[in-house]
């Protein structure tokens, strides 16, 4: 009896240990779905795709939404805005040019966030081909193009604001993944992102069937863009011109009707997914923009500079009536209090301005008029300084701009048009997050010839205590790059802080 | 997993029956007899049963008054056998015979004084091997040597007891639990504490983190509440990793094992044990009145810029023109008096032990109540408990046990609100005034004042801001009811006696933790629109453990009595399940309405509606034998293979070898003619032992949807982008992720000598944990993650333990006791992921120490300035050089002392903090940091000694101690460095007022200067003895107790806590180190010692 108990228990021993034992210990999560069971499926690509874009909206993980960052990034070292007695001290260095690496206004995780999510995309959305048979090469190629634009567009932001940056291109799907990287030159990076959106270009959707995708997902014309921005930094002006030209000659975009000011506004800013655009960051009231606190609420961080009423909507004294820009008070500022009104408008013509829980404005990236005042600014590099002032006049026209303005440049003094083409961006793109890159864009021209662009803001912007060591800073080159956040010097050894920052 | 283990009992049970199906025969005959006792007088009620070969009971009758009985036989070869409670049994073979005339003896000689010179058995919770055996160093404790402590749970209790356990309190207040290490910290951020097993099963004191326990690791250790002291026969704790080892993956921190008390062959002893204590919380450190602190704010203010308080600031304007303020602002409020109240413990436990040859029980009920030193936190614990022991056969024994418990706890809602009164402005009255100076009765909670507002929790429960301590005190809540169930079934079988044998363990452990708490308005003053306004949670946590464990012992006979082997085949399971749901809403209509369930707003940020599931499984297997010659060589080995479900298929399964051996020197020739020493070994032992991680599916990559709600990322509603839901990987999958594995290893000897009047235990151990833990490694952002749970690196802990016991005096009435025990560990890295930190803290900020992390150097050291007093005026400001003349600027201008220029460049200025130039440049920054002092103590320990006469009258005294630890104080730094409106110290009236002025205490600056940067100002020397406890108790002689018709009564008196010798101005050396990441320091925050606790308590047993 013995042995035969022996044997008994040695038998349940064994089904302990051997079969049960694999299974048992193998327990998944209730929540989410495991990495495993996913990429099965089109639907679960398009998911994947959809989330690239919702990362535009928001963190996952509480890291500053992106549109945030953008704003900061375009704006707070720019001419354009006012401090409060709210500004928090991290906005106040930016303005002061007296940036830290230690500033988190600096932190880059958002824009990183999102390319790792569009790196997902392109190394596992293959994998379906083979898992559902209903997803055809061509879906698969229109949303790898979408993801790689957006990853282009992305890696665009960083290079511009940042110089050399980090180049990750594979997913970080498994902590095997997570490595040290050294900084890619921003020539590097320029080349990698010309050629993603080449290879975007060929395979990207004209539409998605209806506006709102159209507007709020990376087309044909949105790569485009993208190309026509990314060629005038790079000072390709032909290509510049090229990429303006397919997206102009595709006759799906033009310039939003200014004759009555306040339908202007709505269609534009107020509602979005105008005719005019191109690419919008698509906010709603579910999933809101976060200009609120920033910028709407009493206690707001950031208010328009006042001179931007004086000085770049200035009122015309000349003519009767007068002729009001409509795109100065009522539409980037409210006058009566300053507060900066293309996120916090509702109306143009009564200012009301939205509730805390309507502040759903989109971010606009790009926008038909954006196309033309490029290809203004390419045309007049190649010496086509008549057709520049003409696409200039198109603009100024429709936004009924005043003629105190109006520089009248001689297309042949290729330097006053392109100061002309400036102002114009200025006014038309007004705490759209473009001042920053296009002043930088035009002081680097050639060599930092036009340095004295960035030396010039300085003298309206800092205060005057500031001001020496801020131009003394700005003459140097390397600081109109922002600082690696401390945190990445932390954590990635390869890396070596920006030149100025050191 | 439950499946296979009920066919296991399933088999056992058939087996075990078909023993007994097998044996039976009819061969029936009736026996009869007569029960006399030694008077010849005739016994009623002796049990006369038929048993079998192995003991098992057949058939059983008894005897009548006059002593007859009779029993009809089933087997004749089977024997019969005589018992009753207070007679000697006997057993007789029947064969032939048929009348059975018995004498029994009296067995009442058992009952009295016997001496039991047997050898302690030491317990790993597996297979007990005698003391003196032992190949691993272990500590034990008799749970008598405490049971006059008043504590609500043994952790406190153990506290300085024993070598290499260091158990600190989290607070003094009900409830809160207590930090347990043995041999230091062996992980920087992984679980860190022991195991414990009670009665040879693991018990979980966990709950999982993300529940909304401020701190669940200290909250969740205070579970161990939930055995009453009353109930535990004694404890061991296993030090070394060979002697972890067999507990597996949980134990790599150290294993606690506890014995809970069972019944024994006695008639019944019914036991009552009372005790009751009274709490007072000692002076505290001195703070400001409400005049005194009216005239610092107004002159801490003006002194940066010049500027006064603005008018609008009515707080300090005394100006009986404005009553509404006047009365309102112009009190002395001691906060921290109004806040406390003397607080006492009673304790109750009846107890019920006994049994006879078959079945024995120890049955226990307790009620413990306690309520708090501070207003608002009070506990309540009932707990019952049933031991029972029954003996089928000598085959077969049965165990069941029974434990449950109920614990009602309320603790403050502010878990920093003893801080919060103290800071708090004391020119502010509690109850709120009319303008004509009429008490509204109503608290005083303004919306906000000059000192602030209501700012928000932290995640671990401290309120940002201030409030009125008063009323948070009184009026917010936090209630956490938990009941715990543990029904526990063992089944022991004797497959060959004395050789081989099987036992099966089955515990299931049910405990649900409720959790509700509420923040009413009238306690913040908070716009009633604001989601922190009537703040309502309620959250449940429910978690099912299952555990097994099968052992099979091998103890085999060998010819040559020289040989002796013990070894065992375990196989333990655990499968713990655990769900929670939580809910917080805001904004109920009523401070009465106070659940969650009243109408209230949940679309805010700080609302959640959350649920959770966990489940967790781990399985091991054990293969442990000690083998034994001439009881001189000891060789122990073991092999555990362990499973766990926190980790990746391909690092699931760990292999932890361990190897421990004993030498007896004194059983060699050249020491067996020394008569003094009892026992002197040597010990040696390496042991491997693997950790798992404290998170569940943490390898999983996840995908999910994209939240609403930002930060924490289960919280939230999904959103689309342009109508469609987005997901989004949400974490890498850990691949890599690897079993921590500490090695341990330990030299260790044991001397005894003079008949064990003098026993001494010494133990040097080191301990390497490879692949160390860290949850949330930071990690670069191009990744697009920010944390992973990662390997990274290895840590050392090393150092020593020596115990000692001795018996100095011994005559027939007296016997003084003598013990000591003294310990040292060292933490030290010995190689990290570049991606882990270098250094922590900034020394540009006011308040902060350097530290950094240095490969092969002890943690805990920290760097800061050298405090040189303060600057008397202008003059003393200019800087010098090494030769101590006076720097002179490049155009010949006076150069001033600066900090750290050019990029914060401020100019010290008379009445500000000298610090000292180490480098004499002029200016002070991170080069004139140097080195202050270092956290970790030289050596940790305790020592008493007990003195007792006649065995009746016992005084015993108890001191711990630490020596050479620097700490800093950090309550000396918040309660000088008048920075803001907080209450400052007394200390600060002697500050530095006017040009001239000679003192140590800098100006009051409001927000400004670096008056309190981190330097030796605030280090100091920590070192300390305390006197822990003294108890005298008294325990009646036996005349006396018979007088009473009891069997015995013993009544005692204790004092703890009631004095420490110290050089450490700060109210508490004893700081702990919070944390365990490397950066650790000492920074003492604690406004009070501990509290003072006097008892008196009487046990009495029938």
């Amino acid at each position: 009896m013995f042995k035969k108990l022996t044997i008994k228990i040695a038998l349940v021993l064994l089904l302990f240990s051997g079969v049960s034992c694999k299974k048992w210990l193998d327990l998944q999560p209730t929540d989410g779905i495991t990495g495993a069971s996913y990429w099965k499926t089109k639907e679960q690509v398009q998911a994947s795709v959809t989330g690239c874009y919702a990362s535009l909206l928001g963190s996952p993980n509480g890291s500053r939404s992106l549109a945030e960052l953008l704003f900061l990034w375009g704006e707070l070292r720019s001419d354009m805005l006012a401090t409060t007695t709210f500004t928090v001290p991290e906005e106040l260095d930016i303005m002061n040019v007296n940036i830290l690496p230690t500033n988190s206004i600096v932190n880059w995780r958002s824009v990183y966030q999102t390319i790792n999510y569009c790196n997902t995309v392109i190394d596992f959305a293959p994998q379906v081909l083979g898992n559902d048979q209903t997803f055809t090469q061509d879906a698969l190629n229109k949303s790898i193009a979408e993801v790689k634009a957006l990853r282009a567009l992305m890696y665009f932001y960083l290079v511009r604001s940042f110089g050399d940056v980090p180049l990750k291109l594979k997913a970080t799907a498994s902590d095997k993944d997570v490595e040290q990287i050294p900084k890619t030159s921003k020539d590097s990076i320029l080349l990698q992102i010309i050629q993603d959106l080449s290879e975007a270009e060929s395979t990207a959707a004209i539409t998605y069937g209806d506006r709102a995708s159209d507007k709020g997902r990376i087309t044909k014309y949105t790569i485009n863009a993208i190309q026509a921005e990314v060629n005038l930094w790079v000072e390709n002006y032909a290509g510049c011109i090229s990429a303006c030209n397919k997206i102009i000659s595709s006759s799906q975009f033009g310039l939003i009707d200014g004759s009555v000011a306040s339908t202007w506004f709505n269609t534009l800013y107020v509602n979005g997914n105008s005719n005019e655009s191109i690419f919008e960051f698509q906010f709603d009231n579910q999933r809101q923009n976060t200009f609120y606190p920033l910028l709407g609420i009493v206690s707001r961080h950031l208010a328009a500079n006042p001179l931007v009423l004086t000085d770049v909507f200035p009122t015309d004294f000349v003519n009767l009536p007068p002729m009001i820009d409509i795109r100065g008070d009522g539409a980037s500022v409210r006058s009566t209090d300053n507060m900066i009104w293309k996120y916090s408008g509702l109306s143009n013509d009564n200012r009301t301005q939205r509730a805390s829980t309507q502040y759903a404005a989109h971010w606009l990236v790009y926008r038909y008029a954006d196309i033309l005042l490029m290809k203004a600014e390419a045309t007049n590099q190649l010496n086509n300084g008549q057709e520049a002032i003409d696409l200039v006049t198109q603009i100024r026209n429709r936004a009924r701009a005043v003629a105190g303005n109006n520089t009248n440049p001689s297309p042949s003094d290729k330097n006053a048009v392109n100061d002309f083409i400036l102002d114009e961006r200025k006014r038309e793109f007004a705490y759209e997050g473009k001042r920053w890159y296009d002043l930088l864009r035009n002081a680097k021209r050639n060599n930092y010839q036009n340095i004295n662009l960035l030396l010039q803001m300085v003298l309206n912007t800092v205060p005057a205590d500031r001001q020496q060591s801020a131009i003394a800073k700005f003459k140097d080159k390397n600081s109109h790059y922002l600082p690696i956040y401390f945190y990445e010097l932390q954590t990635d050894k390869l890396l070596v802080q920006n030149p100025f920052y050191k | 997993m439950k499946k296979y283990s009920l066919q296991l009992l399933f088999w056992f049970c058939l087996v075990a029956l078909s023993g007994f199906i097998g044996k039976a025969q009819a061969q029936s005959v009736t026996v009869q007899g007569k029960i006399t006792d030694t008077d010849n007088k005739p016994v009623q009620g002796v049990t006369v049963a038929e048993v079998d070969a192995d003991g098992r009971t057949i058939k059983a009758g008894r005897t009548d008054v006059n002593g007859n009985f009779s029993l009809k036989i089933i087997n004749k070869k089977h024997k019969l056998s005589f018992s009753h409670i207070s007679f000697i049994s006997s057993e007789l073979s029947i064969d032939e015979r048929t009348v059975f005339n018995q004498t029994l003896l009296s067995s009442s000689k058992d009952l009295q004084d016997v001496v039991v010179l047997s050898v302690r058995k030491a317990d790993n919770g597996m297979v007990p091997i005698s003391e003196r055996n032992l190949t691993t160093a272990h500590a034990h404790i008799n749970a008598k040597e405490m049971e006059e402590m008043q504590s609500a749970s043994i952790d406190q209790a153990l506290q300085g007891r024993l070598p290499g356990v260091d158990i600190t309190a989290a607070s003094g207040d009900p409830g809160t639990g207590m930090q347990i290490r043995i041999r230091g910290t062996s992980s920087i951020n992984g679980a860190t504490n022991p195991l414990i097993v009670v009665d040879g099963l693991p018990y979980e004191t966990t709950i999982p983190s993300d529940f909304n326990f401020g701190t669940s690791d200290e909250v969740g250790y205070a579970q161990l509440l939930n055995i009453a002291p009353s109930d535990i026969r004694d404890i061991s704790i296993l030090k070394d990793a060979a002697a972890t080892a067999v507990w597996g993956s949980r134990a790599a921190n150290g294993v606690v094992v506890i014995i809970t008390k069972r019944g024994g062959v006695s008639r019944p002893v019914l036991t009552y044990t009372v005790k009751g204590s009274l709490t007072k919380q000692p002076e505290a450190l001195p703070m400001l009145n409400g005049d005194q602190y009216s005239t610092l704010i107004p002159e801490e203010y003006m002194n940066p810029a010049g500027t006064p308080l603005p008018q609008t600031t009515k707080e300090f304007q005394y100006d009986p023109n404005d009553p509404y303020w006047y009365h309102n602002y112009s009190n002395n409020t001691n906060w921290i008096e109004a806040i406390t109240r003397v607080g006492y413990i009673q304790d109750h436990n009846i107890s019920m032990t006994g049994g006879g040859e078959k079945a024995r029980y120890f049955a226990s009920v307790g009620y413990f109540n306690q309520k708090g030193t501070t207003i608002g936190t009070n506990l309540d614990r009932i707990n019952t408990r049933i031991n029972l022991d029954y003996i089928v056969s000598d085959k077969i024994k049965f165990r069941s046990d029974f434990s449950y418990s109920y614990t009602n706890n309320n603790r403050n809602f502010a878990n920093n609100l003893r801080d919060i009164a103290y800071r708090k402005m004391p020119n502010m009255s509690i109850y709120e005034f009319d303008e004509y100076g009429n008490n509204s009765g109503n608290y005083f909670s303004p919306f906000a004042n000059i000192q602030g507002s209501y700012n928000g929790l932290t995640s671990s429960g401290n309120v940002n801001g201030t409030v009125n301590p008063v009323a948070m005190a009184n009026e917010a809540t936090n209630n956490i009811i938990s009941q715990r169930i543990t029904p526990h079934f063992k089944l022991d079988y004797t497959i060959k006696k004395n050789i081989l044998q099987a036992t099966f363990d089955v515990q299931f452990d049910i405990n649900n933790t409720k959790n509700k708490s509420f923040l009413p308005q009238t306690a913040t003053g908070r716009l009633f629109t604001e989601p922190a306004v009537n703040r309502s949670y309620d959250g449940d946590i429910d978690v099912f453990n299952v555990t097994t464990k099968t052992n099979l012992v091998y103890t085999p006979e060998f010819k040559n009595p020289k040989h002796s082997l013990v070894s065992f085949l375990s196989l333990n399971t655990f499968d713990n399940k655990s769900t929670s749901h939580e809910v917080l809403t805001s904004n109920t209509a009523s401070s009465i309405l106070v659940d969650p369930s009243s109408p209230s707003r949940t679309q805010n940020s700080e609302s959640k509606l959350q649920s959770n599931q966990y489940e967790t499984r781990s399985i091991g297997l054990l293969l442990s034998a000690q083998y034994s010659f001439q009881d001189k060589y000891i060789f122990n080995a073991g092999i555990r293979g362990d499973g766990n479900s926190r980790f990746g298929a391909d690092h699931r399964y760990g292999v932890f070898p361990s190897v421990s051996g004993r030498w007896r020197i004194s059983g060699e020739k050249f020491l067996k003619n020394v008569k003094s020493i009892d026992d002197l070994s040597l010990r040696l032992s390496y042991g491997q032992s693997g950790n798992a991680p404290t998170r569940d599916y943490s390898y999983f990559s996840i995908y999910n949807a994209l939240i609403t709600g930002g930060a924490a990322a289960t919280i939230g509603t999904p959103f689309s982008y342009l109508g469609q839901g987005g997901i989004y990987p949400s974490n890498p999958e850990l691949k890599d992720l690897r079993w921590e594995t500490i090695v341990g290893q330990n030299l260790g000897v044991d001397l005894s000598m003079f008949k064990r009047r003098v026993t001494v235990t010494l133990d040097f151990y080191k301990n390497k944990t490879k692949d160390l833990f860290y949850t949330g490694l930071q990690i670069s952002s191009f990744t697009g993650f920010n944390t992973i749970d990662q390997n990274v690196g290895t840590m050392d802990n090393q150092g020593f333990e020596l115990g000692l016991n001795t018996t100095p005096y011994k005559s027939k009435n007296w016997q003084v006791d003598l013990n000591f025990n003294v310990s040292s560990n060292q933490n030290i890295i010995r190689e990290i992921s570049p991606l882990y930190p270098s250094s922590k803290g900034d020394v540009t900020t006011n308040g902060q120490y350097a530290t950094f992390l240095k490969v092969n150097n002890p943690f805990g050291a920290f760097y800061g300035y050298k405090f040189k007093g303060v600057y008397k005026d202008l003059a003393s400001t200019i800087a010098s050089d090494e030769k101590g003349k006076p720097i002179i600027g490049p155009n010949g201008q006076t150069v001033y002392m600066k900090f750290n220029y050019p990029s914060i460049g401020y100019t010290f200025q008379p009445g500000d903090a000298i610090y000292e130039d180490i480098n004499h440049d002029g200016n002070i920054n991170y080069q004139d940091v140097v080195y202050l002092g270092n956290s970790n103590p030289k050596y940790t320990g305790g020592f008493g000694s007990s003195v007792s006469y006649k065995g009746q009258l016992k005084l015993t005294a108890f001191f711990n101690f630490r020596y050479k630890n620097d700490v800093i104080n950090g309550t000396k730094m918040n309660t000088t460095n008048m920075y803001g409106f907080d209450n400052q110290s007394t200390a600060v009236l002697r500050r530095w007022r006017k040009e001239g002025d000679v003192t140590d205490i800098p100006r009051a600056l409001y927000r400004n200067g670096y008056n309190f940067l981190g330097s030796d100002r605030y280090v100091e020397n920590a070192s300390f003895i305390r006197f822990r406890t003294i108890t005298l108790r008294y325990t009646a002689p036996k005349k006396i107790a018979d007088k009473l018709k009891l069997k015995n009564i013993s009544g005692y008196i204790t004092g703890e806590n009631l004095y420490t010798w110290t050089k450490y101005t700060g109210q508490d050396p004893e700081v702990s180190l919070r944390g365990s990441d490397p950066f650790r320091v000492a920074f003492d925050q604690s406004f009070t010692p501990p509290a003072k606790i006097f008892t008196i308590g009487i046990s009495a047993s029938f």
